[in-house]
């Protein structure tokens, strides 16, 4: 694969993805004339599954490719250019295997893609028509970003081995365009999502008043940044599945050791990234309560409220998956057991809060039931509510930061004079920093809701993220130097740890299947939120049991598809090793 | 390795299939469909007004969103069962008919916020909620009977709806 010139693979880009494109409107051209009108309130229907949950499937995948495709060049430029800057070559591999993931994840997002650009106007004509009415120029850029980003990814891979040495710098700076090309992306697909729940720019009728402001909605910079770090977080886990992957098939103890090494790497990158979410998610709440009261209220606490208690389930499962992994990484780092009498608190600690975490506010599902029993529920309220809850969240991050923590020094003897004084200082910034979000967290009940959303909580986040940063400098200050017990035996994991791996990507992409439902599903019964309603069959939000079956299905097709993926690197690997040429 | 990709499958199908299990099984079950407009008749008594009125309260107005039913701590808007009596109040202070008081706070929430609480609330009679005359009248009545004496009425009471109705429209409210 990577035999391939760089000038080549410039025209190969260009011919797929024309292709791609072309296949796309050739067929859309084609439905349009050979199917029938589309009813009178502009609605086809697409048989068996229906319209919506076609789309819904198909959207999701696309979203989960190219979340994939956006996030992984992030860190894999970042790592070249370290790896450039140190002269470190298994950084500069690690940094190539990710950029050969996202090379060749491409060609599946775009047939994806494709599949999308049919479906869309096919099957909800009026409604693109008005979207092209209000935003129809961002298409075209789009067109052309996706074209750049293309042609400068291909060239991106395909030169690596040639722009080596001197070059690098070069290179590195491509990797720079290629991750401007993908925020740009992202920032266009963000305006459409942004237009769509937090319309901004129409008149009420949804006639185009400024496009700008049409861009320019509440969600567009928030959801723009929350796409962006899940997009890495997502990323990383998938890289993280792909060593998984590696490992178990692994011919040899060096590939074991690499893969083992690329899996730790790509899982701490992504729970690292994951430290960020709730913060800007936090920023998204926040931009949708400012538009609409009652959307955001309705998101938190009305027809979606169990959904948030799935979503504690599965953050809980990911943290839980984390903790097993990094408790049982112990085991090959030499010095590591002297920690082991510590994994049971921090287990109690993570328990303790998933359990908070997971108390639902109200048992009742609909406003109906909630007149009926009060509003909520006499003894789930209390614990129930986002007091408690952000409390649980930090504690329970901070015991994983913790056994993050554990692993890294876990070989290492500090040698510095005042490495008591140090201990004490990081045991006083855990318990303190703990305590103060429990106290926040209490006090927190006694306020009104306004106090406690745009003050305490922040506050709240704010002591967590300075309690990890001074651990952080702590640590790097207080190991420069240290006595290094053993080197980490890499590749020394039982094989059960990576299925732990592989459970934090499926729960991750399970959630990101549930979060992409609830966002859409925000809207209710509008295909514009206020200005262009829904007036399909499909007009109204199903039941919870069915959203998570069709966010199964989603989870189970894109494995699939990653699964081929990662059988395809290898087979093309094979097939470069037999031909002598290095990939 | 063979055995590896089958535990993997597994694992990857297992978790699946337990989100979706949680999903159907743990979690209650039930479709949110868009609420239907409510026909007001002409005549109708103040009975079946307030009625009416509570109905949407509950469904179509998503006024449970925010108002709790009692007063409780930290709620962001006034509680329901108390709220006539809080109108009647803040009516007298401001020197506004009861009525115009009820339908500003419906049409152009904006207006007057009470003490104690945020400025979030929609004007209803517009997009998403969008209740209709006759939906806004019963809403107006059945807030009243919540501590109030009830005067409004149907089809009485739309000049009086209409009159602030256009005051918020001059003002280019949101």
């Amino acid at each position: 694969m990577a035999d391939v010139s760089p000038s080549k693979s410039l025209i190969k880009g260009v011919i797929k993805l024309t292709l791609f494109l072309g296949i796309g409107f050739a067929v859309l051209f084609i439905l349009n004339k050979v199917l029938a009108a589309p009813t009178e309130d502009g609605y086809r229907f697409f048989p068996v599954i229906g319209s919506r949950v076609w789309v819904w499937v198909i959207a999701q995948l696309h979203l989960n490719f190219a979340a994939f495709v956006l996030g992984v060049p992030i860190f894999a430029v970042s790592m070249e250019f370290i790896g450039w800057r140190r002269n470190d070559e298994r950084l500069d591999r690690i940094a190539y295997d990710f950029t050969k993931l996202f090379t060749l994840a491409y060609t599946l997002t775009a047939a994806v893609g494709t599949i999308l650009l049919i479906s869309l106007p096919v099957l909800y004509p009026k409604f693109i028509d008005h979207l092209m009415k209000i935003l129809g120029p961002t298409w075209w850029v789009y067109v052309v970003v996706m074209y750049v980003e293309t042609l400068v990814c291909y060239y991106y891979f395909y030169s690596w081995k040639q722009m080596k040495g001197n070059k690098k710098g070069k290179h590195v700076a491509l990797g720079g365009l290629l991750n401007i090309m993908g925020m740009t992306m992202l920032l266009i697909t963000s305006a459409w999502v942004g237009y769509m729940t937090t319309p901004g720019g129409v008149s009420d009728t949804g006639e185009l008043i400024n496009r700008w402001h049409a861009i320019k909605t509440y969600m567009w910079i928030p959801l723009s940044l929350h796409r962006l770090v899940a997009n890495v977080v997502f990323g990383a886990g998938i890289a993280a599945a792909y060593a998984a992957y590696r490992f178990i098939t692994a011919e040899n103890d060096e590939q074991r050791a690499y893969y083992d090494w690329m899996g730790y790497t790509s899982a701490m990158i992504s729970i690292g990234f994951s430290l960020i979410l709730p913060g800007v998610g936090y920023m998204l709440g926040v931009e949708i309560y400012t538009f609409n009261e009652q959307m955001g209220i309705q998101l938190m606490g009305g027809f979606f409220a169990w959904l948030w208690v799935m979503q504690a389930i599965l953050i809980g499962a990911i943290l839980m998956f984390v903790n097993y992994y990094l408790w049982i990484s112990l085991n090959k780092m030499p010095g590591g057991e002297r920690y082991f009498k510590y994994v049971k608190f921090l287990f109690i600690v993570n328990l303790l809060s998933y359990a908070v975490w997971l108390t639902p506010h109200s048992i009742a599902l609909s406003l109906e039931e909630a007149r009926r029993m009060g509003a909520y529920h006499p003894v789930l309220g209390s614990l129930g509510v986002m007091a408690s809850k952000n409390t649980a969240v930090v504690v329970s991050y901070m015991a994983t930061f913790l056994s993050f923590t554990i692993f890294k020094i876990s070989n290492k003897e500090p040698v510095v004079s005042w490495a008591k004084l140090g201990h004490a200082i990081r045991a006083f910034v855990i318990v303190g920093s703990t305590v103060a979000a429990i106290a926040i967290g209490i006090y927190s009940y006694m306020v009104t809701s306004a106090v406690r959303v745009k003050i305490l909580s922040p506050i709240q986040f704010g002591i967590f993220f300075l309690s990890i940063i001074i651990l952080f400098v702590l640590d790097s200050m207080m190991y420069k130097g240290a006595k290094i017990i053993g080197e980490p035996k890499w590749g020394k994991m039982p094989e059960r740890s990576q299925y732990a791996l592989i459970g934090i990507t499926v729960t991750f992409t399970w959630l990101m299947a549930m979060m992409g439902y609830m966002r859409s599903g925000g809207r209710q019964f509008w295909h514009v939120y206020g200005i262009m309603k829904d007036t399909s069959p499909d007009a109204y939000l199903p039941t919870h049991g069915y959203a998570a079956v069709v966010s199964s299905i989603v989870t189970v097709i894109f494995f699939a598809l990653i699964g081929l993926l990662f059988w395809s690197i290898m087979k093309l690997e094979k097939a470069s090793e037999k031909g002598g040429a290095k990939t | 390795m063979k055995g590896g990709i089958l535990k993997l499958l597994i694992v990857v199908v297992g978790l699946n299939i337990f989100f979706a299990y949680i999903g159907l099984y743990f979690l209650p079950q039930s479709e949110s469909r868009p609420p239907k407009e409510t026909k007001i008749e002409k005549g109708i008594t103040q009975e079946d007004l307030i009625a009416v009125g509570e109905q949407i309260v509950f469904s179509k107005g998503q006024c449970m969103v925010c108002h709790p039913v009692k007063v409780e701590v930290g709620m962001r808007a006034p509680a329901i069962s108390t709220i006539g009596a809080e109108m009647e109040k803040s009516a007298k202070e401001r020197n506004m008919k009861m009525e115009n008081y009820v339908f500003e706070a419906l049409v152009d929430p904006s207006a007057y916020i009470q003490k104690g609480f945020e400025n979030m609330m929609p004007s209803i009679h517009k997009p998403p909620t969008s209740l209709t005359d006759g939906e806004l009248i019963a809403v107006a009545a059945y807030l009243q009977s919540k501590g109030a004496k009830v005067t409004i009425s149907y089809p009485e009471s739309v000049p009086i709806l209409k009159e602030e109705i256009d005051k918020e429209a001059k003002k280019g409210g949101k």
